[in-house]
């Protein structure tokens, strides 16, 4: 295969981790707490969307919504359970907290769902590129033939719609600049009147809404089952890291840096050897942390 | 009646007391200054009555109405505006969107009290896209002076606004303040830079170890010999 469809793969992975990758950051930025619970946010929207495709009638889209709200409402109402209690605590308590409460409803899930993998059944069309001339560098085909199917590219549009979407939320809308303002300074937030439980509250019910939509793209892709999210936690951690923690621009640069790497380390790898190539994800991001600590697009990583 | 009238004032932070027994009142249209030395509790004065200090005795009336006890964003509802000493702009948040959170109380958006702001700050005026962090300190400080005035406030806090300036702007900003006032807002300022902040209020409070030391219009206390030499270096 040439390293065309490499970087389509790549794009394709960048960009439902970039969806949740965002709603992870957010959590981060203005919550101030690293959500590790958050992969199974994603696995639930996934269960959501894959139940309301099998007994709703409609096409997937129909599902896409069930599974967005459905995300919203479980996320807001653990936040409520088991993180806003303890808001006071600080980052630490509530890192431990997320980390316990994920293993509980992975295993939940586990226990619910059953442990064998579910497929979404999907039309997919595939649209083939043969006309491609091949252009070998040592072992890698630089260009070569590709495919690219509907479902890849419904995953990529839904990426460009959240992130144009997001956009406009945070620099358009009172929530949104209060938002910012909460992750900048929660303080001065509550000066001008701000009410930041109400602020927070948006955040998660947002980020339970890009879970659900992260999760029914990514059983898409893959499949349905209690790993579906939790799979994909540490690509979506170093996508918010690299980018810059709490900075949802810099996620979305970080989701695809990561997504590209993982997937044209798959092609120059020798075939024995693609088994290091999620390690190479995490090589960069030492590497950048190295050189710039606040990631890609971080000013300074929020005191906690 | 005042438009401000705090009596007999304890407050702190958690288990520390800061102020015990502050007496002050600010009538409408006056220009009223607090001075003393550091660790007096003069910003803990200001952070008591918009809600952040906890006020542990004592009551706060404005324009007759109990305020001691309620939050930050409620005092902000009663319409007092508040330009804190540092951190008062969020620095990645462009001007303009400062200036509209400076208004995030009110049901609309007050344009023409927004275009009020740019024509009293020209230099912001120019960077409206911004973001406030890349502001320099003195237009930073003319930013949280222009989120406060957003709100068309009765009376307007400022703590310490000198503080950081350089000191060719120092004059500048006590000038603006001079404005302000002239323009129909009542003024409690908190001051480190006392003297001149003395030269330019109407009356003046001299605070030490959280109690009331002295009150008198701003060139009585000057002149007094006592204060000269207790708190003015002679």
């Amino acid at each position: 295969m040439g390293l065309l469809q490499e970087i389509i793969f790549g794009l394709v992975t960048g960009s439902y981790i970039a969806i949740a990758a965002i709603g992870f950051t957010l959590i981060y930025g203005i919550v101030n707490m690293i959500n590790f619970a958050y992969g199974e946010y994603i696995s639930i929207g996934a269960f959501i969307g894959f139940l309301a495709a099998n007994t709703l009638p409609g096409p997937l889209p129909v599902a896409v919504v069930v599974a967005m709200i459905g995300g919203g409402i479980v996320s807001i109402i653990l936040a409520r359970g088991f993180f806003t209690p303890i808001n006071h605590t600080g980052p630490v308590p509530m890192l431990l907290t997320s980390i316990g409460l994920g293993i509980v409803l992975r295993n939940g899930l586990r226990l619910v769902g059953g442990r064998s993998a579910r497929y979404f059944e999907t039309e997919t069309s595939t649209f083939q590129f043969d006309a491609i001339p091949d252009l070998p560098v040592g072992p890698v085909d630089l260009l070569g033939d590709f495919f690219v199917t509907s479902e890849q590219l419904v995953v990529v549009g839904s990426a460009v719609a959240v992130f144009a979407s997001i956009h406009l939320l945070l620099t358009r809308t009172d929530v949104g600049i209060a938002m910012r303002a909460m992750g900048d300074d929660e303080s001065l937030a509550r000066v001008r009147g701000i009410d930041t439980q109400l602020i927070r509250d948006s955040v998660w019910v947002l980020a339970g809404v890009l879970a659900g939509l992260a999760g029914v793209l990514m059983a898409v892709q893959t499949n349905v089952s209690a790993d579906t999210g939790f799979s994909h936690i540490l690509q979506i951690l170093s996508a918010a890291i690299l980018g810059g923690a709490g900075s949802p621009y810099g996620a979305i640069l970080g989701a695809y840096v990561i997504g590209l790497v993982l997937a044209v380390s798959t092609a120059f790898l020798p075939s024995s050897m693609t088994g290091l190539s999620s390690a190479v994800a995490f090589v960069i991001l030492i590497a950048v942390l190295l050189v710039k600590p606040s990631g890609i697009a971080g000013t300074e990583v929020r005191e906690a | 009646m005042s438009l401000l009238d705090v009596v007999d004032l304890d407050a702190g932070y958690g288990d520390l007391q800061v102020l015990s027994g502050v007496d002050l009142h600010v009538d409408d249209g006056e220009y009223v200054t607090i001075v003393g030395p550091n660790g007096a509790g003069k910003s803990t004065v200001m952070k008591t009555i918009v809600g952040i200090a906890a006020c542990l005795g004592g009551s706060i009336e404005y324009q007759g109405t109990d305020i001691s006890g309620l939050s930050p964003e409620e005092v902000v509802r009663e319409r007092i505006g508040y330009v804190p000493q540092t951190d008062n702009v969020f620095p990645t948040l462009t001007v303009e969107e400062n200036l509209r959170l400076g208004a995030y109380v009110l049901d609309e958006m007050p344009t023409d009290r927004k275009r009020d702001v740019y024509d009293r700050f020209p230099a912001l005026a120019g960077r409206t896209d911004e973001d406030a962090g890349s502001l320099s300190g003195g237009q930073q400080q003319m930013l949280a002076m222009g989120c406060a005035l957003m709100l068309d406030p009765d009376v307007l806090l400022l703590d310490e606004p000198s503080a950081g300036l350089a000191p060719d702007l120092v004059d500048d900003m006590f000038d603006r303040v001079d404005e302000i006032n002239e323009a129909g807002t009542t003024i409690l300022m908190v001051e480190q830079n006392a003297k001149e902040a003395l030269r330019r209020c109407d009356r003046g409070y001299v605070l030490a170890n959280g109690e009331n030391r002295y009150e008198d219009d701003g060139d009585s206390l000057l002149n007094d010999e006592n204060v000269r030499r207790e708190f003015l270096g002679g």
